[in-house]
């Protein structure tokens, strides 16, 4: 592969969702190891990027292409260890327990029929490790807060090994602890190689954590570039219809945003 | 007491209970047969203990293997079957209450009984009776997934309430040909309808084996799929799962099995919404334990209340379905009441 070739890449694509079209003529490229935010008003079409990349909605115009190659070339399997999508859905049985949920993550691995294998249960319980819910493992999930559970999906993804991590607003039910924990493990699945791409609605952690912010509106890019950038823009003041202003604090990294009614 | 030790803790009581259960349902009924004589009888049909005279007579004889031993083994066949039946689509429409009604089984096979009846074939030729109600059970679940795909592929909710149009169609269909149907041979279907294992044959044994088995086998190859489904369809897919196709070779699969269940033994309702309930909490819901727990625990059921429908009273006929009726529909209400109402 290429270095310079993106893991992940749309090119130009048209999306309808029912019968209205939610995207339009949307370019996107995901890097190995980078981290990426992806951000945007309410309906701005950002779970049906994620979606589209991922390969759960066919595109009426233009194409994925997942190292290069477009999707409808790749077998399912296959393009499940390549790419993973975690969302804030919650919709795994109750009575499921947190090591399973897991392992479901290793069936792009092991198909319908192969038995797991030492290589499978080593993948669930660095998963498990890395999301730090080894306690949880023998609980199950009705008996876990939102958070823990969103942990757990978490989980299931990092357990596919996959290159490219999709996410669909993974902080969403993520106390500050947690979510700090999270953004944690996915820089260190980054440093390891993975790309990962985020929906986020807390633009101030976006800020902290992405490297590169994609600003979705209206079902177009807005804006791209370093989050210090989108969020000064003009773009991101009338996407969200706010005045965004950004502050320096002494000993921090990050400027602090404040956000008032423009 | 970790989640292992349960889960090996019901294994090891349903295996103990059931071949108990089968034991006393064989030995007890209107003419009891002394438990020592049947293990003897059984003992020596399969090589074990003395070839000698029969403890039981002629009589016990003929009653132990023509008359109890299908009626039981037919029990556990029926019970399993639902059971695992149930437990997979529960899965599939990630929904406590699924079960095989939701695909126009019951009503189909009531349909196609009712019409064997109406035609007079239910008199004079052998196994009309279940074969037409398979063949109807099959029909209304083809009809189901025709209408379903009439507009693209159908999502889950197209297919459950295409199940229920089709459904009531049927039950329609029945009360039209029951009302035009004499009354003589309207008994003969209403005692199938009620539900009931009463004088059936090796050969409903063998018809109900080779579907009810065949398909359990195959559902159970298919748990790390139907495991997948039970996660929504979206991370299914995710997953690499071509999702369309595996919930409708589970579906047809389910329905195979409920069909020659529903054939065979008439309506035998929440069995398969009380087994997979009881037994999801204490192994989990994943396929691989959930169906043969569920197997189990319905082959119990159906034994131990086909045993109670013919020995609760002597002047009383209590049919096998109002008696699992009677049982499940409070448990169901209680257990509900008691949970949230996701699987």
């Amino acid at each position: 592969m290429n270095a310079a070739e993106p893991l992940v890449e749309a090119r130009e694509i048209c999306v309808k969702r029912g019968r209205s079209e939610v995207l339009h003529d949307v370019s996107l490229s995901l890097h190995a190891g980078e981290a990426v935010a992806l951000v945007g008003p309410n309906a701005a079409g950002k779970s049906t990027l994620v979606r589209s990349l991922a390969g759960l909605l066919p595109t009426t115009r233009g194409r994925v292409l997942v190292r290069g190659r477009p999707l409808r070339e790749w077998e399912r399997g296959a393009l499940a260890r390549a790419v993973a999508l975690v969302t804030s859905e919650e919709e795994a049985p109750a009575t499921l327990t947190v090591e399973d949920r897991v392992a479901l993550g290793r069936y792009p691995h092991s198909g319908p029929f192969r038995p797991f294998t030492a290589e499978d249960r080593a993948a669930v319980a660095q998963a498990l490790r890395q999301t730090s819910i080894e306690r949880l493992a023998r609980r199950a999930l009705g008996t876990l807060s939102a958070g823990e559970r969103q942990l757990a999906t978490l989980a299931r993804g990092l357990a596919q090994e996959p290159q490219a991590l999709l996410l669909d607003e993974p902080s969403a039910h993520l106390d500050v602890g947690h979510q700090l924990r999270l953004f944690q493990v996915l820089d260190e699945v980054r440093a390891h190689g993975v790309a990962v791409l985020a929906v986020i609605h807390d633009l101030q952690r976006a800020a902290a954590w992405a490297g590169r912010m994609v600003l979705v509106a209206g079902g177009r890019v807005a804006a791209e570039g370093t989050p210090h950038a989108v969020l000064a823009g003009e773009a991101a003041a009338r996407a969200f219809e706010v005045a965004i202003r950004g502050h320096a604090v002494p000993g921090l990294a990050h400027p602090l945003y404040s956000f008032d009614e423009a | 007491m970790n989640e292992a030790t349960t889960r090996r803790s019901v294994f090891a009581a349903l295996l103990v209970l059931l071949p108990a259960a089968l034991l006393l349902a064989t030995a007890a009924g209107s003419v009891p047969l002394p438990l020592r004589s049947v293990l003897g009888s059984l003992g020596s049909a399969v090589g074990i203990g003395s070839a000698g005279a029969s403890p039981l007579g002629s009589s016990g004889e003929t009653i132990l293997w023509s008359v109890r031993l299908p009626r039981v083994l037919l029990a556990v066949l029926v019970g399993g079957g639902l059971a695992v039946v149930g437990a997979a689509l529960q899965s599939v429409f990630r929904n406590p209450m699924a079960d095989a009604g939701l695909l126009g089984v019951g009503s189909g096979a009531a349909l196609g009984a009712v019409l064997a009846a109406n035609l007079g074939w239910t008199a004079q030729v052998f196994l009309a009776l279940p074969l037409m109600a398979f063949a109807g059970a099959l029909a209304a679940v083809g009809a189901v997934y025709v209408l379903a795909h009439a507009s693209g592929r159908p999502t889950l909710h197209g297919l459950l309430l295409t199940g229920l149009a089709v459904a009531a169609l049927a039950s329609a269909g029945t009360s039209v040909v029951l009302a035009a149907t004499e009354e003589f041979r309207v008994r003969t279907v209403l005692f199938w309808l009620a539900g009931g294992l009463e004088g059936r044959s090796w050969t409903h044994l063998r018809l109900a084996a080779a579907f009810i088995l065949t398909g359990t086998a195959l559902l159970l190859l298919l748990s790390r799929p139907l495991d997948l489904l039970s996660l929504g369809e979206e991370e299914a897919a995710a997953l690499g799962l071509p999702v369309h196709r595996a919930r409708l070779t589970i579906l047809a699969l389910a329905s195979l099995i409920a069909g020659a269940a529903t054939a065979v033994a008439g309506s035998v309702p929440f069995v398969g919404l009380v087994a997979p309930h009881a037994l999801r909490p204490l192994v989990g819901p994943l396929g691989r334990r959930l169906l043969p727990a569920a197997f189990l625990g319905g082959a119990l059921l159906v034994v131990v209340a086909d045993l109670g429908s013919r020995t609760f009273s002597d002047r009383v006929d209590l049919p096998l379905g109002a008696l699992t009726a009677f049982v499940g529909a409070p448990y169901f209400l209680l257990a509900l009441r008691a949970t949230e109402g996701r699987p």
